[in-house]
Formats: C-alpha cells, sequence, structure tokens
C-alpha cells in the first residue's frame, strides 16, 4: 500500500495539495487535509463542479456537515460508483478514502500528455525561451560601460545596434573563370596581395553579413540552375555547356527586340524622327558587337552620348553667337530675341533640310536598288542568249554532212538512252540496301529516343524521390531533436522504470501466490478424497461387521451384549466426528469474526464514535444556542 | 595621368592599382596617405580616374595586351607590365563589377537590406501580445545616393510583401 500511497501524494502535490513532507501514507490524512485534496482534485477535473467548493473545512458543525454532503454530491457527478457521504469526509476511514483519491487521481487529466499533444511546437518553446531572457535581461541592472562583465556588454553593448552591411568580397574558388592563360598572375595575385576575408570588408562587423550575403547568392544560384536544369534543361537533352550558349543566345535576341520596340515609337520630337534610322541601326550595331554584356555600359548610354553631343553642339553655338557687348538691357533682350527667332527659323531650315534630305537619300536607295535589280535581270536575260547562240552555232557547223551527222547522233541517243537504263538498274541495285540501311536506322534512332525519353522520366522521378526523402529526412531529423529536448524536459521524480519494475515484482509475487493456492487446493482435494475413501470402508466395515454379529446375536447372549456395544461405539464415533467438524466450522467463525473485528478497529469505530457523539453535542449546543437567540428575538 | 605612376616604386604601384580596383569593385579605394609619392591632390584624384577608367575600358572591349600597352605608352616599362599584370590578374572580378553595374540600370536599385526578427511580448494595453513583427531595412541607392527604408510589419504584411514579391519573380523568371 505504500507505493500507492506515495503516487497518490504525489499526484495531490501536483494538483497543488500542500502535503507535508512527513506524511508518507493515507493513514496520516486528517480530515481537513482529505477534503482540500478532493476539492483540489475536483476543481482540475471540473473547473465548472469545483469553484463553489471551499478548500478548508468551517468551524461550525453543522457547515461542515452540509460541505461534506456537498462534496459528496460533487464526487458522485464525477461518478464515483462507491459508498459516499458526508461521514467518508468527517469521519474518515483509510481504505474508503485511498479508493476515493485513487479514483480522483485516475480522473486527473494527463498534463504532461496534454502538454505534449497541444502546441509542443518550436513556437511556444522559442517564445517560454525569449520570454524567460528577456526577463532575465530585465532583471539585470544597467552598469557603467566600464564595471560591465563580458555577460552584460553582450546585452547592453553597443554591438546589437550595428547595423549589416554587405561588402562584396573576393573568394579565390569564385574566380575559376574559363581564361586559363592569366592562372599565373591569378595564382600570384591571390598569394600575395588578396587580404583574408576577414580583412577584406572595411568594419569589422561586415564580415559575418558580407560572407552570409556571398554564400546566399551562390546558393541561391546554385539552387536556381539545378531547378531549371532538372526542369527544363534534361528535357531538352543537351549537354549544360550547350543548353547554357543556347539560352544566351535566345535571350540576346529577346533583349535586342525589346530594345527595338522601345526605341522605335517616339518619332515625335523633331530631330529624333530624323536620326531614328540611323542611331537605331548604330545602337543594334554596338548590342550585336558586344560579347556577353560588359559593353552594355557604355553602349547603354550610347544613345544619350549622341543626344548630349548634338544639344551641347547647339547650346555652343548659341552661346558662341552671344556678342559680349553690353549695351542697355532692352537692347540686349531685343537683340537676343532676334538673334533666337533667326536660330530658330535657321535651324526649321535646317531641319527641314534634313528632312528632304533624308527623303532624298531614301528615294535614291530605293532608286538605286531597283537599277541594280534591272541590271541583274539583264545579264541573266543576256547569258542566256549566249548559251542558245552557242548551240544554233554547233547545228550549223553540222549541216554540210547531214545524213552522216544524224547517224552518227542517233546512234549517240541510243548509247546514251541504253547507259541511262544501265544506270538505272545500276541505281536500283545501290538503292535498295541503301533504304533498308536508312530504315534500320531510323528505327535505331526511334528506340533510342523512346529509351532516352523513358530513362529522362526515371531521372526525374528519382530527383523527386531524393527530394521528398530529404525533405523527410529533414522532419524526422526535426522531430527527434524535439522529442529529445521534450526527454530532457520532462520532470524526472516520477519514476517511470521504479513503477513498472514494482509492477513486475508484484505480478511476480501474485503469480507464486496462485502457484501456492493452486498446491494447497489440490491438497485439500486429496484430503477430501482420503477422508471419503475412509469414510466409505469404515461403513462398509461396520456393515459388514453389523451383519456377522447381527446373525450370532440370536444364538448367544454374550454375542449380543457385544452387539449392543457395537452399536454403542459407532453412535459415539459419529457423535465425536459430527463435534470435530463443529468446532472446525466454529473455529473459522471465529477467524471470520476476528477478522471484522480488525477491520472494525481499523475504521477508527470508536474514535469516530466518540468523535460523532462530539458533533452531536456541538450541534444540540448549536441548536439550543440557536433557539436561544430565536427566543429572544 | 597615368603617367604619374613613374614616380612610384614597381611594389607600391602593384599596391595602389590593387587598391584601385578594390574600390572599383565596392570594397575600400586607396588612401592617399599610404603611397609616398608627393602628389598634389587633383593629381592623385586624376590618377585614380584615370586608372579606374583604364581598366573599366580594357576589361568592357576586352582588349589585347597589346592594346593595353599602347594606352601605357607613356608610363615606364615595368609599372606599365605592372599595370597589365593586375588588370590581368583581376579581370573577372572587374567584369563582374561591371556587369552589377550594367544589372543595376534603372533609377532606383536595391543596395543591400537587413532584417530583424523582433517579438512583441506586450504593449501599453494588452499584457501578453506575442506578436513576431519583422523590421526590414532596404538601402536603395538612388542617383548615386544611398537612401534607407525602413518598415515594421507583422506576420500578414510579411506574407502580402512576400507574395507580391514572388510574383515579381514569376515575372522575372517569365523574361528568362
Amino acid at each position: 500500500m505504500e507505493e500507492v500511497d506515495k503516487i497518490l501524494i504525489h499526484a495531490l502535490k501536483q494538483v497543488g495539495t500542500e502535503v507535508s513532507e512527513d506524511t508518507d501514507s493515507i493513514k496520516e490524512f486528517s480530515s481537513e487535509l482529505i477534503v482540500e485534496a478532493v476539492v483540489r482534485c475536483v476543481r482540475v477535473i471540473d473547473p465548472g463542479l469545483g469553484s463553489a467548493l471551499p478548500t478548508s473545512l468551517p468551524p461550525g458543525m453543522s457547515a461542515r456537515f452540509r460541505v461534506g454532503m456537498s462534496l459528496a454530491q460533487a464526487c458522485q457527478d464525477i461518478g464515483y460508483k462507491g459508498e459516499i457521504g458526508y461521514q467518508t469526509f468527517l469521519y474518515s476511514n483509510e481504505p474508503e478514502i485511498r479508493s476515493l483519491l485513487m479514483f480522483l487521481v485516475e480522473k486527473l487529466p494527463r498534463e504532461s500528455a496534454e502538454a505534449s499533444d497541444q502546441p509542443t511546437g518550436k513556437s511556444v518553446v522559442l517564445q517560454r525561451a525569449v520570454a524567460a531572457a528577456v526577463k532575465a535581461q530585465l532583471a539585470v541592472p544597467w552598469l557603467p560601460t566600464n564595471c560591465r562583465l563580458p555577460l552584460q556588454s553582450e546585452t547592453q553593448g553597443l554591438g546589437s545596434l550595428h547595423s549589416f552591411q554587405v561588402q562584396p568580397l573576393s573568394l579565390p574558388y569564385c574566380t575559376k573563370g574559363p581564361d586559363k592563360k592569366h592562372l599565373k598572375e591569378l595564382k600570384d595575385y591571390q598569394r600575395d596581395i588578396l587580404p583574408p576575408v576577414t580583412a577584406q570588408p572595411s568594419h569589422h562587423a561586415s564580415v559575418v553579413a558580407s560572407i552570409m550575403e556571398q554564400h546566399t547568392a551562390e546558393l541561391t544560384a546554385a539552387q536556381e540552375w539545378d531547378n531549371e536544369w532538372k526542369s527544363q534543361g534534361l528535357l531538352s537533352r543537351l549537354t549544360p555547356q550547350e543548353y547554357r550558349s543556347r539560352k544566351m543566345s535566345r535571350l540576346h535576341k529577346r533583349i535586342q527586340e525589346q530594345l527595338r520596340s522601345a526605341v522605335l515609337p517616339p518619332p515625335d520630337s523633331s530631330f529624333s524622327g530624323a536620326r531614328s534610322s540611323s542611331d537605331l541601326s548604330e545602337l543594334l550595331q554596338a548590342f550585336r558587337g558586344s560579347a556577353p554584356s560588359d559593353d552594355i555600359l557604355t553602349k547603354g548610354t550610347h544613345f544619350t552620348h549622341t543626344q548630349k553631343f548634338t544639344f551641347t553642339q547647339e547650346v555652343s553655338a548659341v552661346t558662341a553667337s552671344v556678342p559680349t557687348g553690353r549695351q542697355s538691357e532692352g537692347d540686349i533682350q531685343l537683340r537676343q530675341q532676334e538673334e533666337l527667332a533667326s536660330l530658330q527659323k535657321q535651324f526649321e531650315q535646317l531641319c527641314s533640310n534634313v528632312e528632304q534630305l533624308t527623303a532624298d537619300m531614301k528615294h535614291m536607295t530605293v532608286t538605286n536598288t531597283q537599277m541594280l535589280d534591272e541590271l541583274k535581270q539583264t545579264e541573266l536575260g543576256n547569258s542566256d542568249k549566249e548559251e542558245k547562240i552557242l548551240v544554233k552555232k554547233k547545228t550549223i557547223d553540222l549541216l554540210p554532212d547531214a545524213e552522216n551527222n544524224l547517224l552518227k547522233l542517233q546512234a549517240q541517243v541510243e548509247a546514251s538512252a541504253k547507259r541511262v537504263v544501265n544506270l538505272a538498274s545500276q541505281w536500283e541495285k545501290h538503292r535498295a540496301p541503301l533504304i533498308e540501311e536508312h530504315r534500320r536506322l531510323k528505327e535505331i534512332c526511334s528506340n533510342q529516343e523512346v529509351e532516352s525519353s523513358r530513362k529522362l522520366s526515371e531521372i526525374k522521378s528519382l530527383h523527386d524521390k531524393i527530394r521528398v526523402s530529404t525533405e523527410e529526412a529533414k522532419k524526422k531529423e526535426d522531430v527527434y531533436k524535439q522529442l529529445v529536448t521534450e526527454l530532457e524536459n520532462l520532470p524526472q521524480d516520477a519514476s517511470r522504470s521504479a513503477y513498472t519494475q514494482r509492477i513486475l515484482e508484484i505480478v511476480s509475487n501474485i503469480k507464486k501466490q496462485k502457484e501456492e493456492i493452486t498446491k494447497i487446493l489440490s491438497d485439500t482435494k486429496e484430503l477430501q478424497k482420503d477422508i471419503n475413501n475412509l469414510t466409505g470402508k469404515l461403513d462398509r466395515t461396520f456393515a459388514v461387521t453389523d451383519e456377522l454379529v447381527f446373525k450370532d446375536a440370536k444364538k448367544d447372549e454374550s454375542v449380543r451384549k457385544s452387539y449392543k456395544y457395537l452399536a454403542a461405539l459407532h453412535e459415539n464415533c459419529n457423535q465425536l466426528i459430527q463435534t470435530i467438524e463443529d468446532t472446525g466450522t466454529i473455529l473459522r467463525e471465529i477467524r471470520d469474526l476476528e477478522e471484522q473485528i480488525e477491520t472494525e478497529n481499523g475504521n477508527k469505530t470508536v474514535a469516530n464514535l466518540e468523535r460523532i457523539l462530539d458533533d452531536y453535542r456541538a450541534i444540540r449546543q448549536e441548536n439550543t444556542a440557536l433557539a436561544a437567540k430565536v427566543r429572544e428575538g | 595621368m597615368v603617367v604619374l605612376l613613374n614616380s612610384l616604386s614597381v611594389t607600391d604601384c602593384l599596391n595602389l592599382c590593387h587598391r584601385v580596383v578594390d574600390g572599383f569593385c565596392g570594397r575600400e579605394p586607396p588612401r592617399r596617405a599610404d603611397f609616398s609619392a608627393a602628389w598634389s591632390l587633383e593629381e592623385w584624384l586624376q590618377l585614380l580616374d584615370s586608372l579606374a577608367a583604364l581598366f573599366r575600358a580594357a576589361v568592357g572591349n576586352n582588349s589585347s595586351d597589346e592594346e593595353v600597352s599602347a594606352g601605357l605608352a607613356d608610363v615606364g616599362s615595368s609599372q606599365a607590365a605592372t599595370v597589365l599584370k593586375v588588370l590581368r590578374a583581376r579581370q573577372a572580378e572587374i567584369r563582374r563589377a561591371l556587369l552589377d553595374r550594367t544589372a543595376s540600370i534603372s533609377c532606383a536599385t536595391l543596395q543591400d537590406f537587413d532584417w530583424q526578427l523582433k517579438l512583441a511580448l506586450s504593449s501599453d494595453k494588452i499584457s501578453s501580445l506575442h506578436t513576431p513583427l519583422l523590421s526590414l531595412s532596404l538601402n536603395v541607392r538612388e542617383n548615386e545616393a544611398l537612401r534607407p527604408v525602413t518598415m515594421e510589419m507583422n506576420k500578414e504584411e510579411l506574407n502580402t510583401l512576400i507574395s507580391s514579391l514572388e510574383t515579381a519573380n514569376k515575372v522575372v523568371l517569365l523574361l528568362k
């Protein structure tokens, strides 16, 4: 029972009952303690029900009685099946209280289980940790800089006010550029001049930020490339280099198109209309010329350069033409206006001139191309005609010896026809195997394509699997870490292993006892059998003797006497057995009664009775006092 | 103005050139006090400008050694060799810096950002708040001047920001 009591007391302490350290069994519980324990348990199990109950017994006897009644009612409401009433609390006996407390403790919600199902997530843990850290920091007094210990300078120093700023770093492994020819210079630089990465940024505080930034940038670039390669690159069936170069050319084309569409539309201003065609071509030339892209910077400003150039020219012209003479203000203004007007006129004229000239130029170029086309056509016609003339000349040369030549010609025609047939048959011969070969190759090709697409899909699924399994592994690792921290945080006082060991011991004890009980039972059965055997034997011997003696008793007087004795003996023996059995039953009854007495003694009946009597007297006194009050009132 | 290099020893010249490239790539530029030659401030600035321009032009145009040497005709041969050496050693870095400049062609570009996660435990009205707040500061370069933009967001606002950034990223991916 001690173990049970320990567990119960531990649980009650957790609920909030103030059990002193010395009490280690339920026997030592006073009525007040019992009431408090039960009320606290009820409050935890059902806060609505428990909040109406007081945790301590009131001094008045009738009030105590009422509290006991309500407590008993509350326990029954929770679901306690055993016998319960006010007497359970006021005049306690150990087994009843123990069973009640066991019931209540079992009903208690599992706090640890609840805590683990509820947000055991990291956020709660983190919030708690943050709150604890803030509380600790608030508790630390502020100290002047010179008095700070390292612990305080961490939280009170200026270090946390530094903003992180990133500066580009130069790391040797980044420069794995394609140009192998300058490797020696690069190595020299990295060996002799390049400072270590911690010395590269100008502020010491930005070292970490810079390194982290660099690494994240590289990581994201690698990931992006990885994703793209897995999603699109693999499907394109190119090597990575090919894929990259193809993408680059595509992007170049795209940029060119974008620029073209962006530059073309605005022909609204007077000069851009005139210049757009030539300027655009220059711009595009620039883009085409630039290899990957470093020139874009200078080229990108090309447009503005030319703009600037023309503007500054005009401005300088204007400033140059302003005469230095400074007469009266009005004069100057007038002059300036005149000049402005004239210059504007000039400018407009020039613009119109330029427009006209460009129009002329266009016209000229168009006519030029037309002329060139015509020239080509006539040249073609000429060569045609020359060929015709050659053929005609030959036929005219052949005319004098017409018949002979005709025959020759026919022979030639026939020979060539034969040759054609011959060649055709030869071609057929060659063609058939070639076609066969072509078909075969085509088939192989398609087979390979199928195979490769199958492999591609396999690779894709493998990639997916890898991703999924890495995610799973990560998740499981997280869960594992969380569980480990939880395990570390678990309260150690309720030693589970000790309980289980105890339970196992108890179980083994019970097994042993059961074996012994079965042994004793079999012993008793054997004994019973023996007894039955003996009684049967006795009965039979008695019957035989009785018969024998009865036969002789008719003839002989002395035998008759002995028969009588026999009967008496039998009777007496029967009586003796009866008495022994009776004694057994009585002994058993005595033992029962003794047990009953013991249990009654355990129930503190006498003390309880005395207490009941006292309480009864107290109630009567209260009643008489009340009656007196009523009478007085 | 690269002629001014002639008054430096070869090692000093090497150091100066490397520091110029450092400054060009976003790290600390050279300081006048570190170099013993008696240049006026104007000369110093001109020298820096011309060196930077030289490097930029050489890498930008992918010039060969001969072309660069032609630009350095009036400098002593050992100094010219040093400049060439520095150029070849740092070519990739200069190229990357130029690419960065080209990429940040728009009027305002994000130079740098920093974030801090704060947990508001309580406010003046609520005793237990437990609201995470993110303060994000963006360093935006606008017309050659750094302008800090600082904002504080709660979870929903941060989610909106992230989703809008993601849509922007999608658009960029479509362009690729």
